[in-house]
């Protein structure tokens, strides 16, 4: 009853070829997922998947280690694009980047604590496999809370100042970790390490099906403030102005960019730049409105962090390479791009 | 219908802003502010658009206390034009004008979306601008497209009778003679529609030809109000602005170089 509204008021300001290139988009996405769960270490033909006539190794390779983790794959890219976008709206700052507000880091932390001081400190414990996303979304939760205090009182200001709390939570974050990989052992050292570099390695029905609800619920909140994410780039004073109750909206962005980047990064470690390249790939392709601007770049972040596992599974079997490593070497030279760019405006 | 602002004092730090300041603003009238800078002009503005709460005063909008008035209702009853902020991103010019179009849930509204714009576009003399990119304009081009952001936020079927206010904050500010004039013609028939609009300018003969009514700020307080002839007075400016003015009458006109 209230979808039907909120479609035909989400479209209204989005243009018709915005509407057939976030169809183009959803191909893409579609083709990225069936070459995702058909090329790997053990191949299947699409044809295969619809055929009953396979081995009990094959389903399982299928359904309990390939699909999972391209579906983790898939909502994993689809976080970090949308709360790219929305925090560079936000922010009104093409740079800005789940990474930069310090949640990434914050959830890292988290995370990091629990692989290195996890066995010690819950030995046995029944809930084992959920205590490093719990302990990532604690992080996570942990930054959105520092950034609340430190920038209530800053009125229309406080965007600056949560940057700049960012930044202070990164620094603080780093040297966690850096303590944690000093005080660990080899084994722990080696799962820090591949963790922090990101991978879908672990994926499994088990830990990805919570993630999966918590993230769409943050997606399906987010997605309708897009008009008002497009008026807050007049500036606050201006929003307010236009209705927008623009502190409400403002939290509305910070908490769902932190679940959904939290839940992430607890499942697949740090992953960077996708948050930065796909909103401006989309910007680039089609336009600026939010409206166009938060569904494409969640559909192609999807899209191209399953193209980057892909990759990852695929360069140099039967090895695999930490899926981190692949997004950084694309994202940092758009990332240098990109500031050049910036400053010739 | 009309805004009363009454007994309004605004202090940050200490520091008096605002002091004692009460006037009104009717449907259909155009009313100015001037008076030297720092003399809180802006401030007002914002007090009156509810950005700012005064430290004490009561401001209505048609006897409604502005307290009791929903951000989203204030943005159906009045428009705010002031100086703008650097857009970051590549807005198009008509996505910047569609901005102002508030969702209102009204069908009749959204029908007429297309017509408006296009409209308002060609009264604001921006309908080749349209297309392009709102970052590529000149200052006076963007000053334009934000007078016409602020029109379409008050947009109306022509049957209709809801009270509108329109604040603009310099309006004319990097606008050639021929746009101000033009600006200024439409604001004024704006408010033969209906409209009563709140105008802070520094051009004293602008003022002088354009607004029914004027209000003299200084140091925060309002030092005289009432029609260009009564305001605009040799002494009484001189005093404002430190500086020694001439005042012909038919025409009203104010000289001071």
């Amino acid at each position: 009853m209230r979808v039907k509204p909120l479609v035909k008021n989400l479209l209204r300001f989005t243009n018709s070829s915005q509407i057939y290139l976030l169809g183009v988009l959803l191909i893409a996405f579609l083709l990225a997922f069936l070459a995702s769960i058909s090329l790997g270490s053990f191949n299947f033909s699409v044809f295969e998947l619809f055929n009953s006539s396979k081995t009990s190794l094959h389903t399982t390779v299928l359904y309990e280690i390939r699909i999972p983790r391209v579906i983790l794959a898939a909502f994993v890219g689809a976080s970090l694009g949308l709360s790219g976008a929305s925090l560079q709206g936000l922010f009104r700052n093409p740079l800005a980047d789940p990474g930069l507000i310090g949640v990434s880091a914050g959830a890292a932390l988290g995370a990091s604590i629990i692989i290195v001081l996890g066995s010690s400190l819950f030995p046995g414990f029944i809930f084992g496999a959920f205590i490093l996303p719990m302990a990532a979304i604690c992080g996570a939760a942990l930054v959105i809370s520092l950034l609340y205090v430190f920038t209530r009182g800053f009125g229309y200001q406080g965007i600056t100042y949560m940057l700049l709390v960012g930044i202070a939570v990164n620094a603080f974050a780093s040297v966690g970790i850096g303590i944690l990989t000093y005080i660990s052992t080899d084994s722990e050292l080696r799962g820090l390490t591949f963790w922090t570099m990101g991978s879908f390695g672990g994926a499994s029905w088990y830990l990805i099906l919570p993630a999966i609800v918590v993230i769409s619920l943050s997606m399906f909140w987010m997605i309708p403030s897009s008009r008002k994410l497009d008026l807050l780039q007049l500036g606050e004073p201006e929003a307010y102005r236009l209705g927008v109750d623009v502190k409400k909206l403002k939290y509305k962005v910070i908490i769902s960019s932190a679940i959904t980047v939290g839940v992430s990064v607890s499942l697949s470690g740090m992953i960077g730049f996708v948050g930065l390249v796909v909103p401006h790939l989309v910007r680039l392709l089609g336009g600026v409105n939010h409206s166009y601007l938060l569904p494409g770049s969640a559909l192609l972040g999807a899209g191209l962090m399953m193209s980057a596992d892909l990759l990852s599974r695929i360069l140099v079997q039967p090895a695999e390479l930490p899926v981190g490593l692949i997004t950084s070497a694309i994202g940092a030279p758009f990332f240098l791009w990109l500031i050049f760019r910036i400053r010739k405006i | 219908m009309s805004i009363q602002a009454s007994s309004i004092y605004w202090e940050i730090n200490g520091k008096k802003i605002l002091n004692n300041v009460s006037l009104e603003i009717k449907n259909g009238e155009v009313v100015s502010i001037i008076g030297p800078n720092g003399a809180g002009k802006s401030s007002f503005l914002n007090v009156l658009s509810g950005d700012i709460k005064p430290t004490s005063g009561n401001i209505t909008f048609d006897d409604v206390n502005l307290k009791e008035i929903t951000i989203q209702e204030r943005s159906f009853m009045r428009s705010v034009m002031s100086q703008s902020q650097q857009i970051v991103y590549d807005f198009s010019v008509k996505e910047i004008i569609e901005m102002g179009w508030l969702d209102r849930g009204i069908a009749s509204y959204s029908e007429d979306f297309k017509d408006a714009v296009v409209n308002v576009a060609q009264e604001c003399s921006v309908s080749d601008l349209l297309d392009q990119k709102f970052n590529t304009l000149s200052g006076g081009e963007q000053r334009r497209v934000h007078f016409a952001r602020t029109l379409i936020q008050l947009w109306r079927p022509s049957d209709s009778k809801d009270p509108r206010y329109m604040f603009l904050d310099e309006p004319t500010a990097n606008l050639d003679i021929l746009h101000e004039q033009n600006l200024m013609k439409l604001v004024k028939e704006k408010a033969r529609e209906g409209i009563g609009v709140l105008l802070i300018l520094h051009d004293l003969n602008l003022a002088a030809k354009y607004s029914d009514k004027l209000f003299l700020f200084k140091e925060g307080s309002l030092i005289k109000s009432g029609s260009p002839e009564e305001v605009l007075e040799r002494d009484i400016l001189s005093y404002v602005y430190g500086l020694t003015m001439r005042v012909e009458r038919d025409p009203l006109r104010v000289n001071y170089y």
